[in-house]
């Protein structure tokens, strides 16, 4: 749509024409803010805790689980220099044999979801399928937070904390 | 990829096999999605052919 | 011919005073647009470009995504 946009405004006499080709997804997706009457709802972005223990592919199992569970935490989010997601280990990979590295014992690949989501649609979809926590991650693969169901759902009263 | 083979549950929203749930990647998932439909649930992705005008 | 931008270049285009305009309805521009944005969808764009737009600024257009 917006390149025949483009297109015909050059035929109006718009000299200096530019399409932003990825359009409001790739805007949104960054987790960049947007106006209008979404912009007031709360979204995914905005309720993941970006303070979420992270750790390397690299290191010990034992180390990690002892710094995670330190810190309060059930779960750790395994990224690269650039915060990128590679994995994530929740408590059963935590527990798994302390002599692993965090690359043996993750589950590899998780999905992800992107800040702009609104925080009602992640507390149902999270009711529904089980989950308790989810990463959200901008359209790059980098780590904004994780995003606990219990959250979603108190800013989506709507949902209430059905059973999944 | 997902091969026939190796499939085990249909995604609940268009039908098509896949190995796990995309949401939650549990086997025993009761409401299965491909990663297609919950990009397109979630509003990750815009469903096509999407109206255009205005 | 119009130039295919990303991101980066819409920021810095911006900084340019570019004009920015969704040319997706009216519904959608209202629910999320970028900051600044103005709304001509695409149908209006004969009717409306010409009399809101300055010729003599950059215009940047963008929808949904490259579908």
């Amino acid at each position: 749509m917006s390149p025949r946009a483009a297109w015909r405004l050059e035929r109006l006499g718009f000299g200096e024409v530019y399409d932003y080709t990825a359009g409001k997804l790739d805007w949104m997706a960054a987790g960049l803010p947007t106006e209008g009457t979404g912009a007031a709802r709360p979204r995914a972005g905005d309720l993941a805790r970006g303070e979420v223990p992270t750790c390397a592919l690299n290191e010990r199992l034992d180390a990690v689980r002892e710094r995670v569970r330190a810190g309060g935490w059930e779960v750790a989010v395994v990224a690269n220099e650039q915060r990128v997601v590679l994995g994530l280990l929740r408590a059963r990979e935590l527990d798994a044999d302390g002599d692993h590295t965090v690359e043996q014992a993750m589950r590899p690949g998780p999905s992800t979801f992107r800040p702009f989501v609104p925080a009602e649609e992640m507390a149902r979809f999270m009711t529904e399928h089980g989950l308790e926590s989810a990463p959200i991650t901008t359209s790059d693969g980098r780590l904004v937070g994780l995003l606990f169901r219990q959250d979603a759902v108190e800013h989506a009263p709507d949902e209430g904390d059905r059973a999944p | 990829m997902t091969g026939p083979e190796t499939a085990a549950v249909r995604c609940a929203g268009c039908g098509r096999r896949v190995k796990v749930c995309a949401g939650c990647e549990q086997p025993g998932c009761r409401n299965p999605i491909c990663d297609a439909c919950l990009r397109l649930r979630l509003g990750q992705s815009i469903a096509q052919p999407h109206p255009h005008g205005g | 011919m119009p130039t295919s931008i990303d991101r980066e270049q819409l920021r810095a285009l911006r900084d340019r005073d570019a004009q920015l305009v969704e040319v997706l309805p009216a519904s959608e521009y209202e629910e999320d647009h970028l900051p600044g944005a103005i709304n001509i969808p695409l149908r209006r764009i004969d009717a409306e470009a010409t009399r809101v737009l300055d010729r003599g600024r950059p215009v940047i257009v963008y929808c949904w995504d490259a579908a």
